[in-house]
């Protein structure tokens, strides 16, 4: 409603390919690329941003799929969250998929995508700590040419994205065993997560993989407690836990995560956000090894 | 989503018996064009040569203002006038009821977004980056953001921090029972959250006066008081009522109105306003946070003995419809029960908390979650079932009210809660996959069948229909017949609560003429008074009614007269005019022969009278009741609760559309489900916090539940046009008592806070 035409963009380019996509973001610096919009649009609509030029990437047909790369799914960055939630992609990334379903209203998943899910990275992004647990690595296209470096590396700040660069591509490990996303909203309706644990279960490496979402700026790893579960299960034989073990194991990820400051009470929420988080990687835990 | 059952009238039109008139469902004439996206709303208004306004608001909750100073921002391009409180030609004060509200903030500033400023300027962008420089110098200061404390505060207001208060005592205070519980209820701050956006268009007019194109839900009052702030004659001022994008309470916060009209005036030129969303949160009325302590008493068998209750409401600053609130809190701070002895202390008090106003059942709905809470308890203490407790405590017609009115409308309250008692429960959730069950969490959420637990909760409801207390309530419409098609004219705002459906159709049922119009509401038109309170179902459709059967008076008058029998004796149906015998037969159109008739009327119920000292006296012309009976499953892990179903049997005296009512108590059901899960805005040390809906999420069609519409008591209220009850806002008022009872039972929990947390419906695990 408040969209009056004096805000939007001057300029609005809609490449047809990655490179030129590249190409136009060199040509214009203060552009600012556009996928979905559904973050963006609604920080402009509110005032916060006031984009001088637009790059559309939804005529980029390139990143709009995926494809197989030696054991890995390499995704593009503009699958919307509604084409990653159907099943045949379920099949090949079970939590991402479920991740997808789970991120807003049907509306939005029509028009979001992974790459503005990751470039947004927002505490509550679902897709972030699927990504995390699943150790993907993000590639990007800059005038420089391409690289490739961990997603955690984009997020943390460590390693951020470049004048000019695009998401192009996320490569991620095809795992062949359960995987699992569970997300707490608080409410039925689509909802913004209060907590979300993303587990996977890595035969090959023997490992078991956690991530937590949205209690902190970035998706954290317990990297301890995925250890001790790791340990205490019988990789050769059926993989299942006893009971306690999944709980033992949602409190250990629950106090990670939410960890006790010495010398003080946790405060009331914290204590709610630490059970939820426990209950989660308990079911998540289960589920993957049910 | 809504199911209608049984037989009766209700089923009968649905099934397709009438297309028009009363009890036929109608359908609205404005439907297509909403749907289409085609209906002209405030945020679509456009003028020649208009400038955009934008509105400084206070960041403070309590500050006192030193300087303000507008130099810069009126030097910036494109700006053409700001405003401040020394731009305020007449009144500086406003108010519905009690003019105690600043225009712009002139000393101090009471809450956070209090405007401050208005700026006009050639684009919105200037208009807001200029309001943003406009200097203010705050001295802040400690904002009292406590009710309880407000009582002992410094008066952060000039009239005092105690609004209102009303001690009702009615029986005899040292009446004791033989049981008693006691319980502390907490109710947050629900936003009216109308969808579209709050906005609205001033154009100047050559004599000096201003129309205002806003999406008003009572025009008149918002000219009177755009006029005295003006400066103006009332007649200079016009309102013009836009198309109203929803509207649970007053729609517009006055605060923008105002402004506008101010810079309309002062720049000689159209000027167009649209409320961002953080300012929509931030300018409005919301509803009173409350705080209630109960102690009910009863016998062994679980008779109500007496009712003692404290009530507090938080106003926010400014008075507001706070009294009204009151009133309504206490008069029914028992309930649809029968207490020989209630005592209740009632205050209404300032804070620096977001502002509190008239919002769907306002007062009636914070009671009804406490005193059900209380039912519940007495239920637990007692060993009886939770409806059974109620079952024998329901109040009928003939019985007083706590304020010694005595209740003389249909009041079915046992044949109610008796409906929805013996409904069939909701089947479980079943199929072999349990991933597809719909649990607490949604579709792709985290629940878990084995960590789910299901409650059954019942509430019984009520509210008053009309303003209480000796509110003037009176509406005047005007209808015309003309070339077999009548027009209705009458100021009584449609807000989508269906009133031009339903004027359309008490016109098809007088004159038997299938079209009819009805024009938009100004205030060149006779007043009609606000939207709220079901008044338009009541006094608005009542003066239309008068009015159609002095236009088909006029009309068979004639015929009558020339064929020698009474008016009486002839019917109109379909455009066509017969006489009981058939000898007569003969059209509108040719009756009418060219002429138009036209016939204006009023309709005013009986008066009401203001609650006396002791909370005595008869302040309600009318009364509407409601039971429901809620099921839900609660993840108690999570604490995550999905509302299953909630089955609704309401006193409705008539069905007059059967769709548009089941639309309203869906409605109604699914407001007060926000209310009971989700909405509460956050306003920690009277700062705002996250104004947005993500930061403030409101029910969509999946956290609904199946709204069940088990029976609809149709038994008429005598003094009612047609009999009818307001219908829209008792669900709201009884549907989040009904949901806290089902998480109760469900968890085991007190469950005494609405919006209910996910930590209030966790099952610890027993060690
Ligand atoms: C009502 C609503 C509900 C929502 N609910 C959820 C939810 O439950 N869970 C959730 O995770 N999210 C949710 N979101 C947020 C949003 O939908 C997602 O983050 C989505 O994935 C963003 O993708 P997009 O394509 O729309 O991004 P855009 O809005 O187009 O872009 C977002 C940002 O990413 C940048 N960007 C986009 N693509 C690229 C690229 N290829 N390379 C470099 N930069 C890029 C843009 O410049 C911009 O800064 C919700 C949003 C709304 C409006």
């Amino acid at each position: 409603m408040s969209t009056y035409a004096g805000q939007a963009a001057e300029h609005v380019t809609l490449p047809s390919s990655l490179d030129e996509a590249v190409e136009a973001l060199a040509a214009m610096p203060s552009a600012v690329p556009v996928a979905g919009g559904t973050d963006l649009m609604a920080a402009v609509n509110s005032g916060l941003l006031r984009p001088a030029a637009l790059v559309g990437l939804g005529r980029i047909s390139e990143i709009r799929g995926w494809q197989y790369a030696d054991g890995a799914a390499l995704l593009g960055a503009g699958l919307t969250h509604a084409r990653m939630g159907r099943p045949d992609f379920a099949a090949l990334i079970p939590a991402l998929a479920a991740a997808a379903r789970s991120a807003g209203p049907p509306q939005i998943r029509n028009a979001g995508t992974l790459g503005g899910n990751i470039a947004t990275a927002a505490p509550t992004g679902d897709a972030l700590p699927v990504l995390a647990a699943l150790e993907a690595s993000v590639i990007l296209a800059g005038p420089e040419g391409d690289r490739e470096l961990p997603v955690s590396h984009l997020l943390t700040g460590m390693d951020p994205l470049r004048p000019g660069e695009l998401l192009a591509f996320v490569r991620i490990p095809l795992l062949h065993a359960p995987q699992t996303f569970l997300k707490a909203t608080g409410r039925t309706g689509p909802g913004r997560a209060v907590a979300s644990v993303a587990l996977v279960v890595d035969p090959a490496r023997r490992q078991v993989r956690c991530s937590v979402g949205a209690v902190a700026p970035v998706p954290l790893r317990p990297l301890e407690a995925e250890q001790w579960v790791a340990g205490l299960i019988d990789w050769d034989g059926e993989r299942s836990l006893a009971p306690e073990a999944c709980t033992a194991f949602g409190e250990y990820v629950a106090a990670a995560c939410i960890p006790d400051q010495p010398g003080v009470e946790l405060p009331p929420a914290a204590v709610q956000l630490r059970r939820t988080v426990a209950a989660l990687s308990r079911r998540a835990l289960g589920r993957a090894l049910a | 989503m809504s199911i209608i059952e049984g037989p009766g009238p209700v089923a009968d039109t649905l099934a397709g018996a009438s297309a028009h008139g009363i009890g036929a469902s109608v359908p609205p004439a404005d439907a297509l064009a909403k749907t289409r996206g085609t209906y002209p709303y405030a945020a679509d208004l456009w003028a020649e040569g208009l400038l955009w306004a934008a509105v400084l608001r206070s960041p403070h909750p309590s500050a006192r203002i030193v300087r303000i100073d507008t130099a810069d921002a009126r030097a910036m391009p494109g700006v053409r006038a700001v405003i401040t409180h020394e731009d305020v030609p007449g009144d500086a004060m406003h108010g519905r009821g009690v003019a105690d509200r600043p225009v712009f903030a002139q000393d101090v500033v009471r809450h956070h977004g209090e405007p401050i400023a208005a700026v006009a300027a050639d684009h919105p962008d200037t208009a807001r980056l200029a309001a943003a420089a406009i200097l203010v110098e705050y001295e802040v200061l400690d904002p009292v953001t406590d009710p309880e404390k407000a009582f002992a505060a410094e008066p952060l207001h000039p009239d005092g921090n105690l609004i209102r208060h009303i001690p009702l005592s009615f029986g005899d205070p040292e009446a004791v029972g033989e049981v008693v519980v006691e319980g502390l209820y907490r109710v947050g701050r629900q936003d009216p959250a109308p969808i579209g956006a709050e906005a609205g268009l001033a154009v100047p007019r050559p004599d000096g006066g201003v129309e205002l194109y806003i999406a008003s839900t009572d025009p008149h009052a918002d000219r009177d008081i755009a006029a005295a702030c003006f400066g103006l004659e009332a007649d200079r001022v016009k309102v013009v009522v836009t198309g109203v994008p929803g509207a649970t309470g007053d729609r517009e916060d006055s605060g923008v109105q105002l402004p506008l009209g101010l810079l309309a005036l002062k720049t000689g030129c159209p000027v167009k306003f649209v409320a961002t969303r953080e300012e929509s949160f931030l300018g409005h009325a919301h509803r009173h946070p409350t705080l209630l302590r109960y102690r009910h008493h009863a016998d062994a068998e679980g008779r109500l003995v007496k009712v003692e209750a404290q009530i507090l409401l938080d106003a926010g600053a400014y008075a507001d419809a706070s009294s009204s609130a009151l009133a309504a809190a206490v008069a029914f701070a028992a309930g649809p029960y029968v207490v020989p002895h209630v005592f209740v202390e009632g205050w209404a008090v300032r804070t620096n908390n977001p502002p509190s106003g008239h919002v769907r059942g306002e007062g009636a709905m914070q009671v009804c979650a406490a005193y059900e809470g209380q039912m519940d308890k007495l239920a637990a203490k007692l060993g009886l079932e939770p409806a059974e407790v109620r079952m024998r405590n329901v109040l009928a017609t003939g019985d007083l009210l706590p304020t010694g009115q005595t209740v003389t409308c249909p009041a079915p309250v046992g044949e109610l809660l008796k409906a929805v008692r013996d409904a069939d429960l909701p089947p479980l959730p079943d199929g072999e996959d349990e991933s597809q069950w719909l649990l607490p969490g949604g579709t792709s959420g985290a629940g878990e069948p084995g960590a789910v637990r299901r409650g059954v909760g019942y509430a019984l409801g009520m509210v008053h229909v009309l303003g209480a207390e000796g509110t003037d309530e009176v509406s005047t419409a005007t209808v015309r017949i003309h070339d077999g098609r009548a027009t209705v004219i009458c100021a009584a705002v449609e807000t989508g609560q269906g009133f031009t459906t339903l004027a359309r159709q008490v016109v098809q049922e007088v004159l038997g003429v299938e079209d009819v119009r009805v024009l938009p509401a100004d205030t060149d038109q006779p007043p009609a008074g606000p939207a709220a309170r079901g008044r338009h179902t009541w006094v608005s459709a009542g003066a239309v009614e008068r009015a159609a059967k002095m236009v088909r008076t006029q009309l068979l008058q004639p015929l009558a007269a020339k064929f020698g029998m009474s008016v009486e004796l002839l019917s109109i149906a379909d455009g066509k005019i017969t006489s009981y015998d058939g000898v007569l037969s003969t059209t509108v159109a040719e009756t009418l022969d060219g002429k138009e008739l036209w016939a204006t009327a009023q309709c005013r119920p009986h008066p009401t009278d203001r609650l006396d000292e002791n909370g005595q006296g008869d302040a309600f012309v009318g009364l509407a009741f409601c039971a429901i009976r809620a099921v839900v499953d609660v993840d108690i892990e999570l604490g995550s609760v999905r509302a299953v179903e909630l089955a609704v049997a309401q006193d409705v005296g008539r069905v007059l559309n059967p769709r548009q009512l089941a639309a309203r108590i869906e409605a109604g059901v699914t407001q007060g489900l926000g209310m009971a899960l989700m909405e509460d805005l956050r306003a920690p040390g009277g700062v705002v916090k996250r104004p947005n809906f993500t930061g403030y999420p409101l029910p969509t069609a999946l956290d609904a539940p199946d709204v069940r519409i088990v029976k609809l008591v149709e038994e008429r209220d005598v003094v009612a046009p047609f009999g009818a009850k307001a219908v829209s806002a008792v669900p709201v008022v009884t549907a989040p008592a009904a949901v806290a009872a089902a998480v109760r039972a469900a968890t085991g929990r007190p469950v005494n806070r609405l919006p209910i947390r996910p930590q209030a419906a966790i099952v610890k695990p027993q060690v």
